[in-house]
This record gives structure tokens, sequence and C-alpha cells, in this order.
């Protein structure tokens, strides 16, 4: 097992996941380190980027490079609904933030069930050739959805470091009565992040869908996902998104490669929460205060 | 303080006049449950169908002429969100508040096995389906199980796949980590070893699972030359299939475990190319012609396997009555099992089972193998369960 | 079974005198479950299964609001639920043990778990409580699918039978009731005690509470596991009445419910839960009748009351008797 062909795949394959755990978790934190709320309704999201794309796509006919970001931006602009009607009224309000966003979801998901159907749909592939590097095999659809995962990360952390919006949003993640204090709008910025992770997530949604399967439940898995992958990396850590869906998209390829599904499940479950106890704020979070 | 209790009471109170309205004389209640909610919601939508289209048929018929009277069915179907207490308070509504004599589904061990434990003891007719060897037993006379399970099909499927693909030797056995996996995996491994097949590996995934590519690379390293996605579900299956291609399979990929080769063609698309697998709908049928049609007509989009089964389920149950020339629940019961033979959308009717579960209440049909070419579901044979 | 209603109420009558709102409230409460299956029995026994539903999950609920009042969120309830629902069913089915004896094995097994897991887990807080309760939770529900030596495995235990004394659904459904109001005056007892101050100290700020020389971690552990004792009796009751278990029946979903009863009922107080079992047990039966968009319906309900009921049904009782008081003033 251990051959250096199969060590190569296992990374192929760990990054690929990684990719796709990233782009989710990055706005779910990003929702709890601005507006301390747990958005259990950003599956859904995800799941409406996926059907965004797929009626852009074979409705609209408009191309796939296209339809991605278009799509993603488009549940961005809806999520502001959401936003305006729901969320606005439960910032920092961690519990009543959850049970709403909960019930979002369910609007969200069931009313989709109703409007789409639930019989599982795919994206039609866009890109169906698969490259043999030696024994390394790597299809390109896979490629494509690296490349994009990859470019948005990129927009993202040069948008968070070097824009005015950025930084504002950065330091009301780290302390909201301080950002008040320097004349941040808060409420503003609220928007412009709820926006931003939404698209994040339709736009996860999109590729989940291009390489998978789509249907009104497609959210629920990338939503755990994303719960691990913050807890990894600390709540509300940017930084920590990065690194812990890297970590997790690589543990899940080689345990599972190398000792079977259902033990990397209870292992996976196992580590996460070793390091919760081990080190609660995650590998890159801020200790919780005592309220 | 205390309007709290008042606040309690006018909610109960509410509870009470909000529950159904008592049913007109000649209408006649079939009960449905399935799973409407969360990752199997297909299931019940395809119950909910396949039923509400065989009550159809019958109603622009004029409705059931039974024993003088005239009967209008209609369906009332509950949610058991896929576990033993949806599925326990599901049979609990129809039977005590709708009065249903009769009830079609669920779909699934677990709902199945609690619903059972409400309409058996109220002597109320179930036709369902799940594939815990439990639910069929000598005791369990109100139950019939109105689809296969590996447990039938499997023998036959695995001699076909011995006889058109002699040179296979290896095989890996894919399953969820589920009531249907756990149950499936140990009477394909048996059926395999049975053919003289190496089972070389086996894996049990979390139902949540949809990249499948690290555990698909373990079982690349195991020289493998069929693989079976056995009871994977259709999400699972498809994207199983396009994966398996995706990281250079070249050989047989067969499901054994259960029916849904349009579903799994629509996730996989191009890669499904030559996979194998089965239906018990045969549309030279011409019964299942007609079927098809119909569900086209009213729904249009892709059909689950389920549909059919649940549809074949109601026209059974209708032609009893008939046959019984009466809709009480022991005279249909009694009806049920002579009906060998009656013609459905599966071809002839045939109850067995008595051997593995002690009754014959276990639906046999034939089984239609079918192979996905150029893009198209192409049928290579029919084979028999008994 | 009419007898028994009439008799409290009349007990209660006697007495009201000397009793506070709360009692009275309380009493009037016990009646109308009471009563309950008096007033149904006669056309209606589906609404006793929702009313014994509605009494198995106050337990579960009731429970639980003893972590919220600490301050501490769980998503591990379903996981204590499904050790006591695991306890009895096996130990009910495998080796014949008396009904009480199960019973009682349900709820210590369960507490013994939370003792054993409390002080790992009550290390952390906030969030982080949050989110490894929830993590336990899956774990949980893991074990109970590849455990199949022990557990039976996804397939679930079938069979379980119903305490021979209680079979009936009327004496079932009182079973359960006076297990409800026995978890009930626990639960008070402790919020009323000494305990109940240092809990409500926790809340406010733990690090106060331990400088004033309050045994901080000590309370924290005892509470969680009189909290996961009393849902595991939850859990036996809960695999008696539907006589079937499987992992499914423990998931994260089973764990939401728990917590979305204690938001919706309000936090506040023990009548929190209780208001949120009934209302959280009987909105999707009474939305049953619109199948297709019930799940739509239940999300719109818990927005809106999030939106607009922050506190709770409780609040919202609490709104309308001040309303009534000034009305009648």
């Amino acid at each position: 097992m251990l051959s250096l062909p199969v060590l190569a795949q296992v990374v192929v394959n760990g990054v690929n996941l990684g990719a796709i755990y990233i782009l989710m978790a990055l706005g779910f934190t990003m929702i709890f380190g601005i507006m301390r709320i747990v958005n259990f309704a950003h599956g859904a999201f995800a799941m409406l980027g996926g059907f965004a794309l797929y009626f852009l796509l074979m409705d609209a006919h408009v191309p796939f490079l296209l339809a991605l970001p278009l799509g993603a931006l488009l549940v961005g602009a809806g999520s502001l609904l959401a936003e305006r009607f729901v969320l606005r009224h439960l910032y920092h309000n961690e519990l009543q933030g959850m049970i709403a966003t909960l019930g979002l979801s369910m609007v969200m998901i069931y009313l989709a069930a109703i409007v789409f159907g639930v019989s599982q749909r795919s994206v039609p592939a866009v890109y169906s050739e698969i490259f043999f590097f030696g024994p390394l095999v790597v299809p390109m659809d896979r490629l494509v959805v690296l490349g994009i995962a990859a470019v948005t990360l990129l927009l993202f952390f040069l948008f968070m470091r070097y824009t005015k919006p950025g930084l504002a949003m950065r330091v009301a993640a780290q302390d909201l009565e301080v950002a008040e204090a320097q004349g941040i709008n808060a409420a503003a910025h609220y928007q412009a992040a709820f926006f931003i992770a939404s698209s994040l997530a339709a736009l996860a949604g999109g590729l989940i869908g291009q390489l998978y399967a789509l249907s009104p439940f497609m959210g629920a898995t990338p939503l755990m996902k994303s719960f691990i992958v913050v807890i990894l990396g600390g709540l509300g850590s940017i930084p920590g998104a990065a690194l812990g869906g890297l970590l997790l998209g690589m543990a899940e390829s080689s345990l599972t490669t190398f000792f079977g599904a259902s033990t990397a499940q209870l292992a996976s479950f196992g580590i996460v929460m070793l390091v919760l106890v081990l080190r609660p704020q995650g590998l890159f979070g801020h200790a919780e205060r005592d309220s | 303080m205390n309007k709290v209790a008042k606040l309690l009471a006018a909610l109960a109170t509410a509870a009470l006049c909000l529950s159904p309205m008592p049913l007109l004389a000649k209408d006649l209640t079939i009960g449905a449950i399935g799973t409407l909610s969360g990752g199997a919601t297909d299931w019940g939508v395809a119950t909910q169908r396949g039923v509400q289209l065989a009550i159809d048929e019958v109603n622009a018929q004029g409705g059931l002429k039974i024993g003088g009277e005239t009967y209008t069915p209609h369906l009332i179907i509950y949610d058991d969100q896929y576990t033993g207490q949806g599925g326990a308070t599901a049979a609990t509504r129809l039977v005590n508040a709708d009065h249903a004599k009769f009830i079609i589904g669920p779909i699934g061990t677990p709902p199945t096995l609690a619903a059972l434990a409400i309409t058996t003891p109220a002597k109320v007719l179930m036709l369902d389906d799940g594939f815990s060897p439990k639910i069929l037993g000598p005791k369990n006379t109100y139950n019939f199980r109105i689809s296969a399970t590996p447990q039938e099909f499997a023998p036959a499927m695995i001699g076909w796949l011995k006889k058109n693909y002699p040179k296979t030797k290896r095989v890996a056995i894919v399953d969820p980590n589920d009531s249907v996996g756990q149950q499936v995996m140990p009477i394909l491994l048996k059926g395999y070893k049975a053919d003289g097949f190496d089972v070389a590996f086996t894996e049990m995934y979390d139902r949540s699972t949809k990249d499948f590519t690290p555990l698909l690379t373990r079982m690349m390293a195991n020289k493998i030359d069929v693989l079976d996605l056995s009871s994977s579900a259709p999400a699972e299956a498809g994207l199983l299939l396009k994966q398996a291609r995706q990281v250079g399979f070249k050989g047989v990929i067969i499901q054994i475990g259960g029916p849904s080769v349009e579903e799994n063609l629509a996730v996989a698309g191009p890669l499904a190319e030559d996979f194998i697998s089965f239906d018990f709908f045969n549309p030279d049928n011409p019964l299942a012609k007609k079927f098809g049609d119909a569900y086209a007509k009213k729904y249009g989009s892709t059909m689950s396997s389920w549909c059919p089964v649940m549809y074949n389920a109601a026209k059974i149950l209708f032609e009893a009555m008939h046959r019984a020339n009466s809709i009480d629940v022991d005279a249909v019961k009694a009806e049920l099992p002579k009906m060998t033979g009656y013609e459905t959308i599966f071809g002839p009717l045939h109850w067995g089972g008595k051997e593995t579960y002690g009754i014959d209440h276990q639906l046999l049909a034939d089984i239609v193998i079918e192979q996905v070419k150029d893009g198209k579901i192409v049928r290579r044979d029919v084979v028999s369960m008994y | 079974m009419t007898a028994r209603p009439a008799m409290t109420a009349a007990a209660a009558d006697n007495r009201g005198s000397r009793f506070s709102a709360s009692h009275m409230s309380a009493v009037a409460v016990i009646v109308v479950m009471a009563a309950w299956p008096g007033a149904i029995a006669s056309s209606e026994s589906f609404l006793l299964y929702v009313g014994t539903l509605v009494v198995l999950y106050s337990v579960g609920a009731m429970s639980l609001h003893l972590v919220f009042r600490m301050g501490q969120v769980s998503f591990a309830h379903a996981a204590f639920l499904g050790i006591g629902g695991y306890t009895s069913a096996l130990l009910l089915t495998g080796s014949g043990l008396s009904w009480p004896l199960a019973f009682c094995a349900s709820g210590l097994v369960s507490g013994l778990f939370g003792l054993l897991l409390g002080p790992i887990v009550l290390r952390l807080r906030g969030v982080y409580f949050v989110l490894f309760t929830f993590i336990l939770c899956e774990f949980a529900e893991r074990v109970f699918t590849d455990w199949g030596s022990l557990t039976n495995g996804a397939g679930g235990v079938a069979g379980i039978p119903a305490p021979p004394a209680f079979s009936s659904p009327v004496s079932f459904y009182y079973l359960c009731l006076g297990v409800a109001v026995l978890c009930a005056l626990i639960c008070r007892g402790v919020l009323k005690s000494d305990v109940g101050e240092a809990i409500d100290a926790i809340r406010t700020s733990e690090s106060l509470a331990e400088s004033n020389g309050v045994p901080v971690f000590r309370i924290k552990v005892a509470i969680f596991a009189i909290s996961c004792l009393l849902v595991g009796f939850q859990g036996a009751l809960q695999a008696s009445f539907v006589h079937y278990i499987s992992p499914a029946s423990y998931t994260f979903d089973e764990s939401l419910r728990f917590v979305v009863m204690n938001v919706i009922g309000g936090m506040n107080s023990l009548w929190g839960p209780v208001l949120g079992s009934v209302f959280i047990i009987a909105l999707p039966e009474l939305l049953r009748n619109w199948v297709e968009y019930q799940w739509v319906l239940y999300g719109v309900v818990l927005v809106l009351a999030m939106r607009y009921l922050p506190g709770g049904l409780y609040e919202l009782g609490e709104r309308a008797s001040a309303l009534l008081r000034k009305g009648g003033a």
C-alpha cells in the first residue's frame, strides 16, 4: 500500500477534498467570527448554488466558467433577503441565531424539494477527460475544481488582506467594540460579510454539483464538514479554516485509503474531540473569554 | 403564571379541533407510510406517486365496486422520517386516527419494524418493504413484503455474472454502513463464495460520503475484477460508479444489492458505460408500459425504481378486494396468497419465502438484467427468482 | 380512569389557597395532563399516543434545562438518550431482566457515562462545548451502528416489551406522566436548592462564582450527570413505547429537538422545556395533514418564534398574563 503512486494519489485526493471544505468553511467561520451566529443555513446556500449552476447551464446555456461565479453571486444576492428579514435581528445572539438559521435552512431545503423535486440529478460533466501521469490518475473535472478553488481563495485572501472593507471585517471579527469605536459601520459590513460567505458556499455547492450530484439535501454533509473544519482551525479564524480544511481533507484521504472508511470516520471524530479538549480554541483560534 | 396553564389547555384544545374529520361512508382509506424528509425523501415520494396512480386508475373507472357498494379509495400518507419512532407514529396515526385498515409502505427496516409493532396487533394489513429478515415471520400474518430482497435475487444475479463473465474472479463489495448495507453484505459474501468467487475487498462507508476516491484508491491496490456497488442508494451508487472509472478502474461494475440503473446513469453520465444492474420493471410488459406512460403524463420527471413497486402493491391490494368481494381485512388477507398468476407490471404474481422466513408472504418476480451501452440502458437478460 | 383526574382536581381546589401561583399552574398542568386520556379516549387514541410522546420528551427536555441553566448548550443529549434506550432494550430482550430493574439500569448507565464524560466535556465553554457535544453525538451514533455484536448494528433491536403492568396505552401514559412529574420535582428541587443558586452564579460568571468559593467544576459535573441520568430514563420508556430502537433514533436531529424545545419553550424557567415539548411534538402532528409542506411550515414557525419571541413560549405566556392583569385592573 505504501508505494509512491498510492501516496501521490492520496495527496491528490486529499487536496481536492480539502479545497471544497475550505470554500465551505471560510464563509461559515466568517459569519461566526463577525456576527457570532452558527449558521445552520450555510449548507442550504450551497445547495442553492448547485441548483443555480444547473439551471444556468441547462436552461440559460451559460458557459460553465461564467455560470459558476454568476450562480454564486445570484445566491449571494438572494441571501441578503435572509440577512434582512431573519439574521439582522439576531446578531450576537448565539442561541436564538442558531435556531433561527436552522428554521431558515428547513424552509429552504423543503421548498427546494417541492420546487426542484427530490430525485438526484447531476450537472452534466463539462470536463470528462481523465489524465494518467504515469501511475497517477487525475480526472480533468477535479483539476478544474482545484483551479477554481485556488483562484477563489487567492482572491478572497487578497480582498481580506489589502482592501479597506476586508480589513474592516477582520477588525470586526477580532473585536466588535473596537471596530465600532473606530467608526466602522457594522451593519454594512455584516451585509457584505454575509453576501461573501453565502456566495462562497454557493460556489462550493456548484463545484459539489459538478463533481458529485445535486439534491435538496446535498448541503448536510458540507455543513457538517464545515463544523469539523472550524473546530480544527478555530472558530472565527480565517487562516484556521484554510488550514483546517486542508488537514481534514488529507486526514480523510489517508485514513480511508490505509485503514478503511469506518475506521477513518471514527478516528477523525476521535481526533477532533482530542483537539477540542487539548486546544479548545483550535489550531489558530483565540480562547473564548468568560463572559 | 397560571395563564401558562391556560395556554397549555388552549393548545390541547386546538390539537383536538384540528384532528382529521370523520370519513364519509363509502370512502376507502388507503394508508401509506413513506420517508418524506431527509436524504431518503425520494422513497416517500415514490410511494405517494405509485399508490396515487393506482388509485387514479380505480377512480377513473368509477371506483371499486365491491359487495354491491361502490368505494372511492383515497390516499393518506405520513412521513416516517426513516426512523423507528417516525414509523410507529405514522402507523399509530393511520390505524387509530384515520382508521385505515390497509397500509402500503414503509420502505426500509427501521420504520417497517416499528410500524409492524403497531399494525400487527391492530390487525391492519400492511404491504411494506425492508431488507431485514425479521420483517417476515409466521406470526406476522397481516404483513406482506412486496419487493424482493437480496436474499431472493442475489443468487440469481451472481449466477448470471458467473455465466457471462467466467474470467472474473476477485470481487469487491461496497455497501453503506446502515441497516440496508449491514443486512446485504453478509448475503452477498455468502452468495459470491458459493459461486466460487474470491471476495478480496469489502468496505462499508458512511451514508454521508460523497467522495469515494480514497476508498477506491484503497480498492485499486487489491487487483479487483468486479466491483459490486451492492445496496448503495442511487445517490452514492452513481458517484461510486463515476469515481471508480475516474481512479482508473477497468473491470466490471455491477450492482446486485438493489435496482437503480436509471438514476445511476443520470449521475455518472458517460462514465456509466458498461455498468450492469437489474430492474424488476420490464418495459416490454404491456401493463408496465401503460404505467410508465401514466407516470410520465402525471409527473414527468425521472421515475424512482420504488414507484412501480408501490403502484404494484396497491394494484394487488385492489385486486384482492375484488376477488374477496369485500373490504374486510381478514377476507382480503386470506385472498392475497391465492392470487398466484395474477398479471402484474412485474409479470405473474408469485408468493414465496416459506423456507427462509416460515411464511409465504414474500413477493417474487422476474429480474431484468440491464447494462448501459452507448449511454442507453439495454436489456441483457431476464432471469427468475423462483 | 375518570375518577382519578377528578380527585386530583378536588385536591387542588381544597389546598389552592395555600399555594403560590406557580404551584397552582403546576397542579393545573398536571390535571390537564392527567385528564388527557379521559378527554380523548372515546375517539382519538392517536392523541393519547401524541400525549405520551409529549410527556416522554418533556423528561429529556427538562433534564437538558439543567444544563442550559449552567449557561451550556449540549447537543449530546441524543447520545445519552440512546445509552438509556440501548441499556434497557438489550437487558430486556437479551437477559430477560425484569422491567423495573432494566429501567433503573438505563438511567444509571446513562448517568454513569455522564459522570465519566462530564469532566472532559465540561472543561469547554460556550461554542466549544456546543461543538464538542455535537461531535460526541455523531460519535455515539457511529458506535451504535458499528458495534454490531452488542447493539445489533443499524438493524436495531426489535420486540422491546412494555412493562407488564403498564401494557395498555392509557396505563403506559400514566407511567410516563408519573416519571415526568418525578423528573420535574427533581429538577425543581435542584434549581431551588443551594446548588440552584450556585448554578445561576456559574451562568453569570464562572470566575466570580469560583472566587466566592463555589466548587464550580464539581457542581457542573454533578448537574451534567443528573441530566444524563434523567434522559436515560426517557430512553428506556421510549424504547418500550415504540418497541423498537435503532441508531437512526439517536441522531443529531434528536439532540437538536431537545435544544429547540428548550429555546422555543423558554430558557429561564422549568416551564420552558415543558411548553417546548408540547409545541415541538404536537406541531408536526398537526401539520401532518399538509404532509408536503409540514417541514417548510415547521421551519417558518422556528424562524418567527426566534424573531418575535426570543424568550420562548414562556415569555408569551407571561406577556399574555401581564396583559390580562392590566385588562382586569
